[in-house]
């Protein structure tokens, strides 16, 4: 799967879980979830178990932060890593 | 929409009321003056099989689902007067059976399901801390990984069932950093080394449910007592409080069928000025209400049991039912004081009993604002 199916994907599931009624294009790339609060502890959770299913892979909790998390190309970056490493 | 319970489910609804009229009533008043937790009472209901009920039988249980267990509960609460040995059975249920058998590996499930719904093993829940109630993830009992074991340190607070738990879900952090995904969950057993009882917790209700502090020092235990995954106790937590939040209010609608119609009674007997009180618009207009909250709230608690049923997402009804019938309870209970006037007021009426009881449904579970911030959340405002 490609960076950018990848991030296609998540982007469709945090604009429906996350950021209803939001503008779809103001959730670029590069936009900040952790740091701004946009994904809180919970959603973060929540976004974990879904990325593990949607995706097959398992994540550890030293990649749950904002450094793996924080942006749709970070989130891109670890699951293609997770994937290759499988 | 089926709004009625099938033949099978209203049979063994009907049993537990009669299990609990018959069996779990025996020296209320003293019981709950004197703090005391009925062990019998407990292996009545495990005869019963209360405690196994969502349980699969392959490990004990008999695989009822939810609308069935539910019915169960409403009919404890319906025909009993011992919520508190009714709390420290949904606290065993909730945040033991059900995260072991989600969770639990094929030894864990073997270990603790069958002692725990045949009633020989008590479970309790250590979560809660001095600083980490609503905010239960920024706990600070402290997990470190040595050679392959854990190591727990801390203090857990509000443990139901405690001083007489035989096994205890325990939470801690490896990392406060990581929040919710550094947490960890151990069923740790009684006797382990570095795990004790702190100080007893006395309560304005539900007496009859034992609670105490609960010390981690240096408490060491293996990989195996682990929960779920490393660093995925918030996934076990939450499982736990999905069931709970779902179902340990189901008794409290029975109790408010139970005070409903112990006050339509009085309200017809009971007579003041030459007639009966319930001919008084203000006596009558309190039943009402009762009746409208009985309704509203037996309605609001089986939908998240067919949700469940249907194993549809019911976080958001679950916390409407939680934060709704909690409400409902403690302004029926209170009506039901007022309508017995001074007499509901005194102990020996039995009534002033089901107020101090229905106080902490706003508590446990999660507080109601806790429960509105779910429903916010699943509003997405």
């Amino acid at each position: 799967m490609s960076p950018e199916e990848i991030k296609s994907t998540v982007r469709t599931h945090i604009l429906a879980e996350f950021l209803p009624g939001e503008d779809p294009a103001a959730l670029t790339d590069s936009t900040p979830l952790v740091s701004t609060g946009i994904l809180d502890s919970i959603a973060v959770l929540g976004l974990v178990t879904y990325l593990e299913s949607k995706f097959g892979i398992t994540l550890e909790a030293h990649e749950t932060d904002a450094q793996h998390l924080n942006t749709l190309t970070d989130i891109a970056r670890l699951v293609q890593s997770k994937l290759s490493a499988a | 929409m089926e709004f009625e319970l099938t033949e099978a489910q209203q049979a063994l609804q009907d049993a537990a009321v009669r299990l609990a009229r018959d069996e779990l009533c025996d020296d209320m008043i003293q019981r709950d003056a004197e703090r005391r937790f009925s062990r019998e009472g407990w292996k009545k209901c495990a005869e019963f099989g209360v405690q196994g009920l969502p349980i699969p039988e392959e490990y004990g249980g008999s695989g009822a689902d939810p609308i069935t267990t539910i019915a169960v509960m409403e009919g404890l609460g319906y025909g009993g007067k011992d919520s508190g040995l009714i709390f420290s059975i949904n606290a065993h249920l909730w945040t033991n059976s059900i995260p072991i058998l989600k969770y639990g590996t094929d030894e864990q499930k073997r270990r603790y399901l069958p002692p725990l719904c045949d009633g020989s093993m008590i479970g309790a829940n250590g979560v809660s801390e001095p600083d980490a109630g609503s905010d239960v993830f920024s706990m600070r009992t402290r997990v470190e990984k040595r050679r392959g074991e854990y190591v727990l340190n801390g203090a857990k607070i509000f443990v139901t069932n405690a001083p007489v738990a035989d096994v205890f879900a325990v939470y801690g952090t490896m990392d406060p950093r990581l929040g919710p995904m550094g947490i960890c969950a151990f069923m740790i057993e009684k006797g382990a080394p570095g795990l004790r009882l702190g100080k007893p917790m006395d309560k304005m209700g539900l007496r009859t449910s034992p609670m105490s502090e609960l010390i981690l020092e240096e408490c060491v235990v293996p990989e195996s007592a682990r929960l779920g995954r490393e660093g995925r106790g918030a996934e076990v937590f939450n499982c736990s409080m999905a069931w709970e939040r779902a179902c340990i209010l189901a008794s409290c609608v029975g109790v408010m069928r139970r005070q409903l119609e112990q006050c339509i009674q009085y309200a017809r007997t009971r007579k003041q000025f030459n007639q009966p009180i319930g001919k008084f618009q203000s006596v009558a207009n309190r039943i009402v209400d009762m009746k409208v909250r009985y309704e509203t709230a037996r309605l609001l608690i089986y939908k998240v049991g067919a949700l469940m049923c249907q194993n549809r997402s019911a976080d958001m009804d679950a916390a409407m039912a939680k934060l709704y019938v909690s409400d409902s309870f403690v302004k029926s209970s209170l009506d039901a004081v007022q309508i017995h006037g001074g007499s509901g007021y005194m102990t020996e009426m039995e009534v002033e009993r089901d107020l101090r009881d229905s106080v902490g449904s706003m508590l446990y579970s999660g507080t109601s604002d806790i429960q509105r911030n779910i429903i916010a959340r699943g509003l997405r405002i």
